[in-house]
């Protein structure tokens, strides 16, 4: 082992013992070319080291490994990655934000390159635990995760990350930018749209939407496509977005997806046919956009819309005379669409096949049960959980010293609005 | 193993597959993890991600277990929601580790079945109803009257006892009004 | 000063036309572009005669562009009528229209049908003694203004403005004509002068059919003090005719009720406007925009047993039948009667845009009034009630339920219609979870979004050295659907 491994391994062993981390981080970053250049002996090294003790020093080696442009052998690297991430002791990690979640984006750009995205599902999973400090807050990790996920066709592993609602972002020594945050919620987006959860996909993409943006994002522009579908499908129009959109979206964003207006439009005139009228003029471009699904689930949908109003005008209706309303095939069409949404409680309605009739009801809810008043119960803590949540940032930024100094007109123009302080250092 | 028949277990079963997959060497599990997990999947009625596991089974997997296909094709019958299809699909010598699962889901199916009936249908042709839960017509219409349905013997015509509500969960009275207490002082703030 | 002659050839010749040029803002006018009526029951003689000055050569034109049958007899009329005016220019348009529409009329050559239908020729001799006239007059009028403006003498002034308002309007000059009665504003000296300032104002803004124009004047002129004692025979009259001016804007921008409003307060005694408008033009706007818009009671009060209005309705003795059957709630006869008059209201300039909705609102009315008072309707009565099949009427229904208009449900089973309450409770609950998940929702993104702001995450654009824009696209080999 040359000399320069040696006094590489010394230095993490004396460092870490001493519980100096900050000094360690800054030695293992000017190590690495001196680790480079050792390369075939790293895995010695790395063996004399321990996973607990030593996560920085191991750290860096892996780094380095992941930064050759040829991989030598990726088994091996993906078991030490693995026992890595498994083993390393957090506090020490997150010393080393940027290099975690550096080499986390390699790792799963390997994977990628290798066509074995779900081999990094666990492991992605267990290395935001280890980098976050808190549950609800948002690492560069997240969407390498959810890429992982879309890719291997197993969306549920995300689902444990997504259904925490982000209240903080991990700043990973300023490394952590607009694309990490839009992916995630692109992605994000998808994935619920996969599972048919909707209403947190729109949510998703509406976040992604609104991301302060002083350009033309292709994500922003993709999420906005979806966004017009998701919200279609789920509430039968476009909500309006809120007023702290950019005006890029309403200026660029908007004009270029003059093709989902004419869908929405269609739709929200209730007419089928137009829409898909539409529909097959555009094939390719839906196809080019991978929204074809999405856009079959919008036609469908318009015609269980159409049947809701139906419910809302009618007692009794026969179904032939239905499915001539709202362009369906015959009788035994809307038995079918009927049946299905009473399965889903989507109306409320008994069939009659004696006489070929439907009767529709009103929600049968009436608001007088003890299940009912729980449910109400759960909604009323979490609206105050989130509006003591609010009240607390409120307070934060009043006693925030230049919050304080701008209020107070000491004007010192453009401080940047958190100095970022990385934390650890 | 473990004879699976309540659901908590298959949920736990449902849970340790799904850890054993992502552990999986070279992320490619075993075929009867898949074939069990995508049968759980079925179970718990989740279609969406049923889908997304026949998706990403690897080809070969695909070709040597016709067990698994089977599975599958039940599936994408309970995706259409054809009732005669999956009985017609789930009628197969299903292998040893499939099987309770398997009749578990027959069993959860049908029980469905009924609980739709009873919920969409106020009169329901005894055959269509049949083709619902599987059975030769004699025999449903026998079990649709157990159930405390009317069968008309001459038009053949089921008319559906409407499901009772299920009981109401009491409330502590007390913990009830400390908490109104608390609405009443959140809201003046 | 301009020579008007020349300011008259830029502009006025367009006037007559405006009715149709003037797109609403509203898409329902389509109808009102290009409609033809075949049977109209309608005394071009004594119609005309309720009009002067524009009033009448514009409702002419109006009914030419839209009666074939009636176009020839309009159009010479108007051409007539041009000829007692100094308005070259309208002479001009009408005498080409009306030559077009004889010829057309015929399958004669030109010159031969000329002979026979007497298609007037251009009179260039009246056309050339009528500028010189006009020009004289102007150059008089002009010269007495300025000397009573070296003079200082403010009467004098208004009334020369006022006078040489009058001018322009007779010239087809409009929008000199509303400049001149403007400018006469400076130099009135009693209430009296400003509403007559107001009235000339008004007048002008109908024919250019500038609504808001004509509803602030009226405003205006309604807040002069003592303009308009009640007791006088004079106030009465001014009140008469800015509630008819005021029920015309309202009218033209389908502000129904408010028209109907206006219209019902002008006094039958005191209506003289022939500038504008005609008592029997009062009986159609207010009776029809009132059935389209008030309830049963509001009819009652306000229409039926107005005493005012019934010397109205004396005038229009269908209407007032309508009134009444839609009163006793006879509504398949009532929309018969209206069926029938509809060919002479759609000869109406300003109401003709807007029969299609007025009578779609009353017919909507009338439905939802049968409804009120049952908890169940015989759909198959209701539907011979109002001269319709089931079908038809289900779907009307339908439409209304879902406006809101008419809380039922249809039992087509039946063929009943049933009465249906909204359970006020369960809809509060509803609406009340529906706001806690949208706040939920609400305040989520508002604490990520300052977590956002906190981390200074935006979209920049890419490198300018990137070259391939690499910043924004989305990483390759991944299942999203970005482009390319």
């Amino acid at each position: 082992m040359s000399s320069t491994l040696e006094h590489y391994v010394n230095t993490v062993q004396n460092y870490s013992t001493q519980g100096n981390f900050a000094q360690l981080c800054e030695f293992i970053t000017k190590s690495a070319d001196a680790l480079t250049k050792n390369i075939h002996h790293l895995d010695y090294v790395m063996g004399t080291l321990n996973v607990q003790q030593h996560s920085l020093g191991i750290l860096g080696i892996l780094c380095v490994k992941f930064n050759m442009p040829n991989i030598h052998d990726f088994e091996m690297l993906f078991h030490q990655t693995q026992e890595f991430i498994y083993m390393c002791n957090g506090e020490q990690v997150r010393y080393a934000t940027e290099s975690f979640a550096d080499l986390s984006h390699k790792f799963t750009h390997q994977l990628i390159d290798r066509k074995t995205p779900l081999r990094g599902i666990a492991i992605l999973s267990k290395a935001i635990r280890k980098i976050q400090l808190f549950p609800s807050q948002l690492t560069s990790l997240h969407s390498d995760l959810c890429q992982l996920c879309l890719l291997s066709k197993n969306m549920k592993p995300a689902l444990e990350f997504l259904d925490v609602d982000i209240t903080d972002i991990s700043k990973e020594g300023g490394q952590y930018d607009a694309k990490d945050f839009l992916q995630y919620y692109y992605y994000g987006g998808m994935i619920y749209t996969a599972l048919k959860k909707y209403d947190r996909s729109l949510y998703f993409f509406e976040i992604a939407i609104t991301t302060p943006s002083m350009a033309v994002s292709h994500i922003m522009m993709e999420a906005y496509k979806k966004f017009i579908l998701v919200a279609l499908i789920l509430h039968g129009k476009i909500p309006l977005l809120p007023k702290y959109t950019s005006q890029v979206v309403i200026r660029y964003i908007k004009p270029l997806c003059q093709l989902y207006h004419d869908l929405s439009n269609a739709y929200c005139g209730n007419r089928s046919n137009d829409l898909r009228a539409i529909v097959t003029k555009h094939t390719e471009t839906i196809n080019r956009d991978k929204n074809m699904g999405l856009v079959k689930q919008c036609i469908n949908s318009l015609f269980k819309k159409n049947i809701q109003r139906l419910t809302k005008t009618f007692l009794t209706l026969s179904l032939a005379d239905m499915a001539n309303r709202v362009h369906l095939s015959g009788a035994k069409e809307a038995e079918k669409y009927v049946l299905h949404m009473i399965e889903d409680g989507e109306i409320y309605a008994t069939i009659n096949q004696k006489d070929g009739m439907v009767r529709f009801h009103d929600n049968p809810e009436e608001y007088n049960n003890a299940t009912m008043l729980r449910h109400i119960d759960e909604e009323m803590q979490k609206c105050m959980k989130l509006d003591n949540k609010l009240k607390e940032m409120d307070r934060e930024i009043t006693v925030n010293p230049q919050y304080v100094q701008k209020s107070s007109g000491t004007h010192d123009d453009d401080l940047p609005v958190s100095s970022t302080k990385v934390q650890g250092y | 193993m473990a004879v699976y028949g309540r659901k908590t277990d298959f949920r736990r079963l449902e849970r340790d597959l799904e850890a054993q997959e992502l552990e999986s060497p070279g992320g490619v599990a075993g075929s009867y993890v898949y074939s069990q997990l995508l049968s759980i999947y079925l179970v718990h009625n989740d279609t969406c991600n049923a889908k997304f596991l026949w998706k990403r089974i690897p080809q070969n997997i695909k070709t040597s277990n016709t067990e698994l296909n089977q599975i599958w094709a039940v599936g994408q019958k309970m995706w259409q929601r054809d009732y005669p299809g999956v009985y017609e699909t789930l009628k197969y010598d299903w292998s040893d580790r499939i099987k309770p699962i398997m009749n578990s889901l027959t069993e959860s199916i049908r029980q469905g079945a009924f609980r739709l009936v009873s919920l969409a249908y106020s009169s329901i042709n005894s055959e269509e109803f049949a083709s619902f839960v599987g059975m030769p017509v004699s025999e449903a219409i026998q079990a649709a009257v157990a159930k405390g349905w009317t069968a008309d013997a001459q038009s053949k015509i089921l008319t559906p006892k409407k499901a009772e509500k299920i009981g109401d969960p009491p409330l502590p009275s007390e913990r009830q009004l400390s908490v109104l207490t608390d609405y009443v002082s959140f809201l003046e703030n | 000063m301009p020579l008007p002659l020349q300011q008259g050839a830029l502009q006025p010749a367009a006037e007559p036309m405006q009715v149709d040029a003037q797109p609403e803002e509203n898409d329902n006018t389509e109808e009102s572009q290009n409609f033809n009526v075949e049977n109209p029951s309608i005394d071009l003689e004594q119609y005309a005669g309720q009009y002067i000055g524009l009033a009448r050569i514009h409702r002419l034109l109006f009914i030419a562009d839209h009666c074939p049958t009636l176009k020839i007899e309009a159009l010479r009329m108007a051409l007539a009528y041009s000829m007692t005016t100094f308005n070259a220019n309208l002479y001009q348009v009408i005498q080409r229209k009306t030559h077009e529409a004889v010829s057309a009329s015929s399958s004669l050559p030109d010159a031969v049908a000329g002979a026979i239908h007497n298609a007037p020729t251009l009179d260039t001799q009246w056309i050339e003694t009528t500028a010189k006239k006009a020009a004289m007059k102007l150059e008089k009028l002009d010269t007495d203004l300025k000397n009573y403006k070296s003079n200082s003498i403010k009467e004098s002034i208004r009334r020369g403005h006022d006078d040489l308002g009058d001018h322009y309007l007779d010239c087809g000059d409009l929008s000199n004509a509303l400049k001149c009665y403007s400018r006469a504003r400076d130099y009135c000296t009693n209430p009296k002068h400003v509403v007559n300032m107001c009235l000339n104002v008004i007048k002008v803004s109908v024919y250019l059919q500038n609504w808001s124009h004509v509803q602030s004047y009226v405003n205006k002129a309604e807040a002069t003090p003592e303009a308009n004692e009640p007791g006088k025979d004079s106030g009465q009259t001014v009140q008469s005719k800015l509630k008819c001016a005021a029920g015309l804007a309202e009218l033209a921008t389908k502000k129904f009720k408010s028209a109907a409003k206006y219209f019902l307060q002008s006094s039958f005694d005191h209506c003289n406007f022939p500038e504008l408008i005609s008592p029997s033009n009062i009986t159609m706007y207010g009776a029809l925009c009132a059935l389209a818009t008030f309830d049963r009671q509001e009819l009652q009060k306000n229409v039926i047993a107005s005493s005012s209005f019934k010397q109205f309705l004396e005038l229009e003795p269908q209407l007032r039948d309508i009134l009444h059957r839609f009163h006793e709630s006879k509504y398949a006869s009532c929309l018969k009667l209206l069926e029938e008059i509809k060919d002479n209201l759609l000869l109406d300039m300003y109401l003709a845009p807007h029969i299609n909705i007025l009578y779609a609102q009353i017919r909507n009315r009338a439905l939802c009034q049968y409804f009120s008072p049952y908890l169940s309707a015989d759909m198959r009565k209701m539907a011979s009630a109002f001269n319709t099949t089931l079908p038809a009427l289900e779907d009307e229904l339908m439409q209304l339920i879902l406006e809101g208009q008419i809380k039922a449900r249809i039992d087509s089973h039946n063929k009943i219609l049933y009465a249906k309450d909204i359970d006020e409770r369960s809809t509060t609950f509803e609406k009340a979870v529906a706001m806690g998940k949208e706040y939920q929702r609400r305040s989520k993104a508002l604490i990520l979004r300052s977590a956002v702001i906190k981390n200074q995450i935006h979209v920049k654009s890419p490198p300018r050295d990137g070259g391939q824009g690499g910043e924004m696209s989305i990483a390759p080999g991944t299942a999203s659907s970005a482009r390319n």
